[in-house]
């Protein structure tokens, strides 16, 4: 796929993936992997910065014998991905507007 | 590169990045996760797919802050960039240390009121105990000749008895003479030097942090 893929997408697609469901680093991985090419360690480091900026939080979760770092939404990420979601609808409105000659119809073409 | 390999060289990068401790063992136990949770047989693949763990270390010190002198380069997957950072990562390291020597000295000064009195209360055991020991000494040494001196007096007078105190004096400066030797050889000296080295090291402690202060 040719189209990158930047940090804030990223922090959005992580906050709402975790915000249907708490859920470990692994299977965040598998779910981002439906749409970008990415590794468990591009992954990391997001949600290192998701967790320091108080937008997610971590709890231990027995599993198997051992324990699974679940992470879970915080209100503050609740907010953050609503303004990511409001953010990406307009971007995603004048992206298509030009890439699919979609909505905005320009009084040039016709 | 199986799962050991690859977490014993991301700590070891993590370490020269110069990273809290507790940073880098949040990064080993995410890892160490990933490992486990795509399963045994895959321990291979699973590294593979991550990279080198020394260009996964880059990342993770670049966005907790040690980036800090390095340009903010954005996109992760630029390798001359990750490289670059790779130079400078080892720079803060030394500074991170200084200001940790910064916080014990500001830690030491705090904890002044508790530590202090713990110190004054193990030297007082210490010497304590060195009075005890000497004490008990001396206390047996006066026994010894009382009962000697005592049996010596009254030899004429009541033989028998006598006799018995004398025996019980010879057999205490016995007990004395084999507790001496270590006693004054190795017990004693040992707890005075256990305080002089107790002084030493908070001594020392301070000397340093002046050194580091300047």
């Amino acid at each position: 796929m040719g189209f990158s893929i930047n940090a804030g997408l990223l922090d959005a697609m992580v906050l709402s993936i975790v915000q249907n469901n708490d859920t470990y680093g692994y299977e965040i991985t598998q779910y981002l992997r439906k749409a970008v090419d990415i590794s468990e360690s591009t992954l990391y480091p997001v949600l290192r910065r998701l967790q320091k900026n108080e937008l997610l939080e971590t709890y231990d979760k027995e599993f198997m014998g051992r324990n699974r770092r679940y992470y879970r939404i915080t209100p503050q990420g609740n907010d953050s991905l609503e303004e990511y979601r409001e953010e990406w609808r307009s971007h995603k409105k004048k992206i298509d507007s030009i890439l699919l000659n979609e909505g905005a119809e320009s009084n040039e073409q016709t | 590169m199986n799962k050991l390999e690859f977490l014993t060289r991301l700590r070891n990068s993590l370490e020269k990045g110069g990273l809290p401790k507790e940073d880098i063992n949040d990064a080993l136990t995410y890892y160490e996760e990933v490992f486990l949770d795509a399963g045994f047989g895959k321990e291979e693949e699973t590294a593979a797919s991550m990279g080198a763990p020394e260009d996964v270390a880059v990342n993770i010190l670049r966005e907790s802050g040690i980036r800090a002198d390095t340009a903010p380069v954005m996109p992760p997957q630029d390798s001359n960039a990750q490289n670059f950072s790779n130079n400078t990562a080892a720079q803060p390291a030394k500074k991170t240390s200084g200001g940790q020597w910064a916080l014990r000295i500001v830690l030491a000064v705090l904890t002044f009121p508790i530590w202090l009195p713990i110190l004054i209360v193990i030297c007082a055991l210490l010497f304590t105990l060195i009075v005890v020991v000497c004490s008990l000494i001396f206390a047996a040494v006066i026994t010894a000749i009382s009962l000697i001196a005592g049996g010596i007096a009254a030899i004429f007078e009541t033989p028998s008895i006598a006799l018995m105190l004398i025996g019980v004096g010879l057999i205490i400066t016995g007990i004395i003479m084999l507790i001496c030797k270590p006693a004054f050889n190795t017990f004693i000296p040992a707890c005075g030097r256990a305080i002089k080295r107790f002084f030493n090291r908070v001594a020392g402690f301070f000397k340093k942090g002046e050194k580091e202060n300047v």
